[in-house]
């Protein structure tokens, strides 16, 4: 096997996950932590990076690169108060770039926040009763629930699972608290004992959402962990079908990596929902894969182990047999935007955020607007799987409306530009190879005309855009999927299921803008001609040939097309 | 060499019989003087007749020349002033108002001052102890002292040579009789000072007579062209690069000049000065708002040789005379509306606010010529023999409705390019030097353009071993834009040469951050290092950041080394005047 991966090694000397990052912060000649120390910070929900568009200058201005942190927060299920939402508007102003970005996990991160600025950023975050712990790093990352607990009681339900799997599975250890907020050195500065995940925590970061058929919001099927609600007929939620397996990265080139859609584990009761989790978990710790880091995701153990030998591991850990799956039928992975009611009938509005990104742009004012309106709801916030934002709860709708149309937030989008996501990519992104959310407003411009030209003006087709393989905005859960390879250059994928069930196919490689347009227009004119009725862009270019259906996920690379 | 010898005219003997004597001793040779001067010694002394020497050994009259200076100017005068007055007769001594007390010039004698007044009539730093002595109500009596006071100014400020006037007037207060009149000097103060100081020499004279003979044994070679202010050298730009980042809101621009071939040589501490060019568009802009037709000569002469920007009561009072013009006459009358109306103001303001026209010689004559600008060097001989580095802010900013830019400044960042030259000099700065011995711990104070003597200091260190810790403290506006020279310092601090560094930038946060915020949060080591003997140098900002770092250094010493508040201001003069609290403010 070979040794340990690297990061195995940094985080058992981390003491906890503490390693230099407290002496790191201290150093003020430099914006940056010691290499190891941004492994670990991680952990603590926070990315170093730097301004990639300013690295070429920088040399020569005797400068060193333009490092920031970008920190993600962890808010389960994404639901968040007014109040809590203004906070994160100030902190954003206070301690980072002026803007916040929507993930496609239901929760915000920051980006441009100065080494010097982390620790009063935390403090913001901590005041506001919110935190980054385990947003990012080898850990159970923030848990996703269906969007919007007012709808139903199995809605409610998930969003509590959330809450209570996120909570479980959160590390033992007080080194956030004390590094962020200056508490001081618990048990004499031993490390705390990690009962769940031991000193080097799990092999690679471990995802979990929790659906409420027939929404798919959340992706189930791209996760290391699925829950997915059965309700009676009262609505009340009798148990979870649990999914195991899924998750998006690859490397380019390597064809042993691939991104899997999660297979049926079984099923659960809602008293046991929480101990499974944390079974799966440590399955995954036990049996993950420490040497080869591309190699270490739940996805690659089930491939090595076989979905039996897993299923063995997390019955030792949870002490008895799993129920076997029910199935679900989903109808669609979008979110649901502009007014609708929820239970009792509730009044929720869907706010559309291209690319995620709040900021004032323009005539289209949501930073300015979404402050306006916290100053006076009474509900709450719900950050979307789609990086969109539910304003939950609205007690007068009519005086919502005028603001949303004061702060200008209710444009118009086509109905591709509402379902399409983008990650964030360049500047910041340090793994980007190509543009994200910089390219995608224009290629939907570019899209929406030649749908309009076919006659699909307002055919919903999911459109997804990342900078690199490793999959952010699940392009490979995407009707059409662009993935970043070079600048300006990206492979095509097309062909993957609307319900989020099927990964798509690799159509065209190394493709530009235009040629991007080149290949999709006859396609469109042909899903005009052809499509059946209701039938999905994913499933008709199948049908009709153009890329075979990827029917697991160590199929991805294979039955190309010879064009591609 | 031998000169052929010759006696003075004011030889005492009779105009024939000095001739006589010239041709006999005129051509003698080495041997025959000798034996000549032998033969009459001798003779004299076996008459027993003491001979009387050429010039009088006795109670030569002694004379203090006390400079108070900020750049070194004031300085560098008093020094020409002692060899002026040792060839008159004085036994003169140079005193840096730094180390004088009142007191101690009560049996002076004879007294001559040169005084700079720097920023807003301001006494020069290291002067205040000295000239707050001076002005306070218990100050000794001065009966018997003679004196006369050479100020320095620049008429730009309205106290113009505030400190000059106020010694001045104190002086005769005091009861010290004023030998000459009060000179006021502008930046081109030069020939003005030259001949003042003739003329005071003179008559600070106690008998007034002339009888010291001079004689200039063996006229001295001419020396080679050195290059100075009457004669900068033009250095070629080897790089010119703007260190802060395309976001950034400033633009500072690191300049390396190649001094190959001048013979230039300057220490760290010291400043070069650089002879900029107006901007033409300026030049136009003044030359068409004042009515002149312009030809290239005229062009030529306001973009090189005249300050077509700041504006002076001086030139109003010009521009008042030659034109008659009511409102200029009515403005240069009045002056307190003088005083309101100039801060601020450029010469582009007042002819646009006074329409009038004047001929080119009268433009000509109310201008000032255009100054020098002085840039602390950034780089060390010892690092760069060749070489001189400066850093240099883009000044720009609105006033009066107008956009305005610095000349020098501007200049170089936007007007010259790599290949192009810049006529430079050097600029002694004695009193902003590195410390003789290297293992001196030195705390450097330098945000912005304020930090460019300490790389000088940093690469000298380097360069020569180092030994001496070393603590520098930097800030600007942002962090990721604006911090000069950042990978210098890095690679200082990784190597041991720089041995910490503080920062503060002033936009990052909600609350502006300053370096005597970085300052007073590290009180506690900053007291145990001056404790150590470290020397603090503050360079920058003398508007607000010199005060607010005076202000720190003040809290330190109360709260860190439990010092009241009188004794705390009395340790920082005594550190002042001690040479261990520098400062190179502008």
């Amino acid at each position: 096997m070979g040794a340990l991966s690297k990061n195995e090694v940094i985080k058992a000397a981390s003491r906890g996950l503490r390693g230099g990052i407290a002496a790191g912060l201290g150093i003020v000649h430099t914006g940056s932590l010691a290499e190891d120390d941004t492994q670990l910070t991680k952990f603590h929900g926070i990315y170093q990076q730097d301004d990639r568009d300013l690295r070429a200058e920088r040399g020569r201005k005797k400068l060193e690169p333009a490092f920031s942190f970008m920190a993600r927060l962890r808010i389960p299920g994404g639901a968040v108060t007014p109040a809590q939402w203004l906070a994160l508007h100030d902190v954003a102003h206070e301690r980072a770039n002026g803007t916040i970005r929507l993930t496609t996990r239901e929760t915000v991160q920051f980006h441009g926040i100065l080494k010097g600025n982390l620790r009063p950023f935390m403090q913001a975050v901590n005041a506001a009763l919110l935190d980054t712990l385990a947003a990012c790093g080898d850990v159970n990352r923030n848990v996703m629930a269906t969007v919007d607990p007012a709808h139903s009681p199995a809605h409610a339900a998930a969003l509590q699972l959330a809450r209570d799997v996120s909570t479980a599975l959160l590390p033992r250890s007080r080194a956030w608290h004390e590094i962020w907020l200056g508490d001081t050195l618990v048990e004499g500065g031993e490390a705390e004992e990690e009962p769940l995940y031991g000193a080097t925590y799990l092999p690679r970061k471990f995802k979990v959402a929790i659906a409420v058929p027939p929404q798919n919001d959340v992706d189930v099927f791209a996760h290391d962990l699925g829950f997915i609600a059965h309700v009676d007929d009262a609505g009340a939620v009798v148990g979870w079908d649990v999914t195991v397996g899924g998750g998006m990265g690859m490397t380019h080139g390597e064809t042993d990596t691939f991104p899997r859609t999660a297979d049926y584990l079984g099923f659960c009761t809602p008293d046991e929902a929480v101990a499974v989790a944390a079974a799966v978990m440590m399955a995954q710790r036990d049996h993950g894969d420490r040497h080869v880091r591309k190699h270490a995701r739940l996805k690659y153990t089930i491939e090595t182990m076989g979905l039996e030998g897993f299923r063995a591991a997390v019955v030792d850990h949870l002490g008895h047999a799993l129920a076997p799956a029910r199935g679900a039928v989903f109808s669609g992975t979008g979110d649901r935007l502009g007014w609708y009611a929820g239970a009792g009938g509730v009044q929720n509005f869907g706010l559309f955020v291209q690319n995620g990104r709040i900021h004032d742009d323009g005539a289209r004012r949501l930073m300015s607007g979404l402050r306006a309106i916290a100053n006076v709801h009474a509900g709450t916030f719900i950050l979307t799987p789609n990086q969109n934002l539910v304003i939950a709860g609205v007690e007068d709708r009519a005086s919502l409306e005028g603001m949303l149309r004061e702060y200008g937030m209710v444009a118009g989008a086509s109905a591709l530009r509402q379902a399409a996501m983008a990650c964030v990519a360049l500047p910041t992104c340090g793994l980007a190879l190509a543009e994200g959310e910089r390219y995608l407003p224009s290629l939907v411009s570019d899209l929406d005309g030649l749908m309009a030209e076919a006659g699909l003006a307002d055919a919903p087709i999911v459109l997804r855009v990342t900078g690199c393989p490793n999959g952010c905005a699940r392009p490979y859960l995407a009707e059409i999927g662009l993935v970043g390879r070079g600048p300006g250059r990206y492979h095509l994928y097309l062909g993957a299921a609307a319900d989020g069930t099927r990964l798509n196919k690799l159509y065209r490689g190394d493709v530009d803008h235009v040629g991007i347009l080149a290949a999709l227009r006859p396609l469109l004119h042909g899903y005009a001609a052809g499509r059946r009725a209701g039938e999905r862009f994913g499933d008709w270019v199948i049908r009709a040939g153009h890329v075979a259906a990827t029917m697991a996920g160590n199929r991805f690379h294979d039955e190309l097309a010879e064009a591609v | 060499m031998t000169a052929l010898a010759r006696l003075p005219e004011n030889a005492p003997f009779a105009p024939e019989a000095i001739a006589h004597l010239n041709q006999v001793i005129g051509g003698a040779s080495a041997v025959q003087r000798t034996w000549l001067a032998g033969f009459l010694a001798g003779l004299d002394a076996a008459q027993g007749v003491v001979a009387a020497p050429a010039a009088p050994p006795a109670a030569k009259q002694k004379l203090t020349i006390l400079y108070a200076t900020e750049s070194g100017n004031s300085e560098a005068l008093a020094l020409a002033a002692k060899r002026d007055a040792g060839k008159l007769g004085f036994a003169a001594r140079v005193l840096d108002a730094a180390d004088a007390t009142v007191a101690g010039l009560a049996d002076a004698g004879t007294l001559l001052v040169v005084a700079s007044t720097w920023g807003e009539g301001e006494a020069p730093q290291r002067a205040i102890p000295f000239v707050r002595g001076l002005l306070a109500d218990d100050a000794p009596r001065l009966d018997g002292l003679r004196f006369a006071v050479l100020a320095l100014g620049d008429r730009a400020y309205v106290q113009f040579c505030e400190t000059g006037r106020q010694i001045d007037e104190r002086l005769a207060a005091l009861g010290a009789v004023r030998a000459a009149p009060l000179l006021e000097c502008d930046l081109d103060y030069e020939a003005p000072a030259a001949a003042w100081m003739a003329k005071s020499l003179a008559a600070l004279r106690e008998d007034g007579a002339d009888r010291v003979i001079h004689v200039a044994f063996g006229q001295a070679a001419p020396e080679p062209l050195a290059f100075g202010k009457a004669n900068p050298f033009a250095a070629e730009i080897m790089e010119l690069v703007n260190l802060n980042s395309s976001r950034s809101g400033k633009q500072t621009v690191h300049v390396e000049l190649s001094l190959e071939g001048s013979g230039l040589t300057y220490q760290p501490g010291d400043a070069i000065g650089v002879l900029p060019q107006n901007d033409p568009a300026v030049v136009e802009a003044v030359m068409a708002a004042a009515g002149v037709a312009g030809d290239d000569a005229l062009m030529a002469a306001l973009t090189a040789r005249h300050d077509v920007t700041t504006l002076t009561g001086h030139l109003v009072r010009t521009l008042a005379e030659a034109t008659g013009d009511g409102g200029l006459v009515a403005l240069a009358g009045d002056k307190d509306a003088l005083a309101a109306y100039l801060p601020g103001r450029q010469v582009i303001d007042l002819l646009r606010d006074h329409p009038v026209r004047v001929e080119a010689d009268q433009l000509l004559a109310a201008l000032r010529p255009l100054a020098p600008r002085l840039y602390s060097v950034a780089s060390s001989q010892k690092a760069v023999p060749d070489e001189a580095h400066l850093l240099v802010s883009a000044v720009r900013y609105a006033a009066h409705g107008r956009d305005r830019a610095g000349v020098a400044s501007t200049w170089v960042a936007d007007r010259r390019r790599v290949g192009d030259s810049v006529p430079v000099y050097v600029k002694a700065n004695p009193h902003f030097r590195l410390p003789v011995d290297a293992s001196v711990p030195v705390i450097m104070v330098g945000p912005g353009t304020g930090v460019a003597p300490f790389r000088a200091f940093m690469q000298d260190r380097d360069a020569g071993g180092v030994s001496g810790r070393s603590w520098l403290f930097f800030g600007d506006r942002h962090y990721t834009h604006d911090f000069l020279y950042q990978l210098d310092w890095q690679d200082w601090l990784k190597r041991g040469v720089l041995s910490r560094m503080d920062v503060a930038f002033s936009r990052d946060q909600p609350q502006k951050r300053y370096v005597q915020h970085a300052m007073l949060e590290r009180a506690g080591e900053l007291y145990a290092w001056l404790r150590e003997g470290a020397r603090v140098y503050v360079c920058g900002d003398a508007g607000q950041m010199a005060k607010d770092v005076d202000a720190a250094l003040r809290r330190v010493l109360e709260t860190a080394g439990g010092l009241g508040a009188e004794a705390a201001a009395a340790e920082l003069d005594t550190m002042r005047r001690d040479g261990r609290y520098l400062q190179d403010v502008y």
